[in-house]
């Protein structure tokens, strides 16, 4: 019985269906119409139909394209991270660390905090002279560092903490993934006295490999969208420097009120990430089939 | 003994990793705790580590933070509250029900009633508007309700092309976490504000923001209790189909309290959703129902470096999230997650 036919059906899943249909479907199709006008409210201006021109700035305009690149940038560098602190620290605790429910319970904590507090909290530590770390920088002998006002820091500290907060979801997934392996490939494998980095080649990893490829993908959608981390941390500077994609279309679109424009923006970004994300299972099909 | 455990050196070192982590983890928490009892001159004489040690603990930043001078905090914690709550519950509810109905329900549709939606949603959308000359909010309105009442009643006839099924429902409402919520916040601040004409106050509304958390939280919802759903015995279920139980009394008196963890999963892994949410809060409020996120943001700016202010007021918002993340890992511990994540 895994399907009955009962019209209450249609009581249980509409009203889900209704809402997820309004606030999330509808809008889009009033943005995309949007996308092809050109619309400002700020000086107010007609609304006036000027097909793809929109998108055709946006594709000339070198900021765009700047934008997209530090996104590109911060998501796979920082996801990148994530998975490999993640693993280490998921095959650690599944391997019955000393303290490992301690841990457990600990490593959860940054996921929970919200991303603008986080952010509050490391301006904090990396300021320049009321923060600890530029100290302990300067005791092992560095000059101090422009961590938030210099473009390569600043971004590295972007960096950091997207690795800070989300590498516990990483974790989160990876453990419960290896939990779910069975013993006897291992106990087989003990029998061929099979190292533990053959072990961790040879079985841990491929069998890990279907949870993993979801991970990251979740991770690198969501990573995309960052705005909350920037907006607070250097709010896009020095000068746009690590502006994101996000960020981008809010200075447009809640500064500037250039409706048209905002609009088209968030669709091409829509258009980025799906493709980002197709590639990325396309790349990604040929192992998991192997696997199987 | 399980055959993975480690032993002898290695495992000392993965404990040494895990050590590493640990300290990683806490130390900005750590900070941000003791830069909220520390005085503003504590703060400007550069960094200190221990309390009673190297600084005096002070109540300065707490005492102002709870006697209002820094801003309506009580009115967005209440805001925050109320909003997170209703939200998670009504998510939580509502994409149950939905979840259930696509774990035990067979649906059947054409991909053409999905496209006659899509069609006369647009065309209804600019025929009203650039030709009949409604107003923007009216003709979204009345595209909406023709767009679905055609998809509906297409679907009562046998119409060719591919069909759909279950799975595609799915499919289509855990799509809707790929988005870039830009898109849909900031079309969002526009049709509000085109029914704030009409007369529907949705910006900076209870009911604004809340729905646009429940429309964002379903899909989670859905995905997490389908997996739910589908671990529960069907046996329970179906002798009480013999017995005659109607179907919503079967859902709420047997399947609703067998899920009782998951249920409370789902509740948490939303309410910290939406409790930590910055964009649509940022789009969709103003002043009477802004969260929590937006006032700490707004610290920073209008308080520049005094971090014993910036430290309580962030604390505020992380607190609630931590004892929850002990009340979360207590759950996890007894597995419960584990088939969530397949």
């Amino acid at each position: 019985m895994t399907t009955r036919n009962d019209p209450i059906k249609h009581f249980f899943i509409w009203p889900a269906l209704i809402i997820v249909l309004l606030i999330s479907i509808f809008p889009l199709v009033y943005s995309l119409t949007t996308s092809f006008m050109s619309m400002r409210l700020v000086p107010p201006m007609p609304a006036r139909f000027v097909g793809f021109s929109n998108y055709a700035d946006l594709l000339q305009n070198p900021r765009f394209w700047h934008v997209a690149g530090t996104t590109t940038l911060i998501a796979f560098i920082s996801v990148g991270l994530q998975y490999v602190i993640g693993l280490s620290v998921a095959l650690a605790l599944n391997s019955r660390v000393p303290g490992e429910g301690l841990f457990r319970v600990s490593f959860l904590l940054p996921m929970l905090v919200a991303p603008v507090a986080v952010a509050l909290i490391a301006r904090q530590v990396l300021n320049p002279t009321m923060g600890p770390l530029n100290e302990l920088m300067s005791a092992l002998g560095f000059p101090n560092l422009p961590f938030l006002t210099q473009t390569s820091w600043a971004l590295g500290s972007i960096i950091a903490v997207e690795v800070w907060q989300w590498t516990p979801f990483v974790i989160l997934m990876l453990l419960a993934g290896l939990q779910t392996l069975p013993d006897d490939v291992y106990e087989a494998a003990a029998l061929e006295n099979a190292t533990p980095w053959q072990q961790f080649r040879d079985i841990t990893f491929p069998m890990l490999l279907p949870i993993s490829v979801a991970v990251v993908f979740i991770r690198l959608i969501e990573s995309y969208k960052i705005i909350d981390t920037v907006f607070v941390m250097t709010g896009g500077g020095p000068g746009i420097s690590t502006e994101t994609l996000t960020l981008f279309a809010y200075q447009e679109g809640f500064k500037k009120f250039n409706l048209g424009y905002t609009s088209a923006l968030s669709f091409l970004f829509l258009i980025v990430i799906t493709v980002i994300g197709l590639v990325y299972l396309a790349i990604l099909k040929p192992y998991l089939e192997k696997h199987k | 003994m399980s055959v993975r455990t480690l032993k002898g050196k290695r495992r000392w070192i993965a404990l040494g990793g895990c050590l590493v982590w640990l300290a990683i983890t806490f130390f900005p928490l750590y900070w941000v705790l003791i830069t909220s009892f520390k005085t503003p001159i504590a703060v400007v004489g550069g960094p200190t580590y221990l309390p009673f040690v190297d600084f005096e603990p002070s109540l300065t930043a707490w005492r102002e933070l709870l006697s209002g001078q820094r801003g309506q905090f009580f009115n967005t914690f209440l805001a925050s509250t109320i909003i997170g709550l209703s939200a998670s519950v009504l998510a939580t509810g509502i994409g149950a029900m939905a979840a259930y109905a696509l774990v035990r329900f067979t649906f059947r549709f054409r991909l053409l009633s999905a496209l006659i939606f899509i069609v006369v949603a647009f065309g209804g959308f600019l025929l009203g508007r650039n030709v009949l000359g409604f107003g923007q909010g009216i003709s979204l309105i009345y595209a909406f309700i023709a767009a679905l009442a055609l998809a509906v009643l297409s679907s009562r006839f046998r119409l060719p092309g591919p069909e759909l099924g279950n799975n595609d429902i799915v499919f289509w409402f855990v799509s809707q976490r790929m988005f870039p919520p830009i898109v849909a916040a900031f079309a969002l601040y526009l049709m509000y504000t085109e029914m704030g004409k009409l007369g529907f106050k949705l910006v900076d509304s209870y009911i604004g923001l809340t729905f646009a958390y429940i429309a964002f939280s379903l899909p989670i919802v859905i995905w997490l209790m389908r997996d739910f759903f589908e671990a529960l015995p069907v046996e329970v279920e179906e002798a009480a189909m013999v017995d005659n139980v109607p179907t919503w009394r079967i859902f709420f008196g047997i399947v609703l309290p067998m899920s009782k963890p998951g249920l409370i999963a789902t509740f948490m892994i939303t309410l910290a959703f939406v409790w930590n949410e910055f964009l649509f809060a940022l789009f969709l409020t103003n002043s009477r129902w802004q969260t929590l996120p937006i006032l700490v943001a707004g610290q920073n700016s209008q308080r520049g470096d005094e971090w014993w202010a910036i430290s309580a007021a962030a604390l505020v918002a992380i607190i609630p999230m931590m004892v929850m993340a002990v009340l979360l890992s207590r759950l996890m511990r007894s597995g419960l997650l584990l088939g969530a994540i397949k």
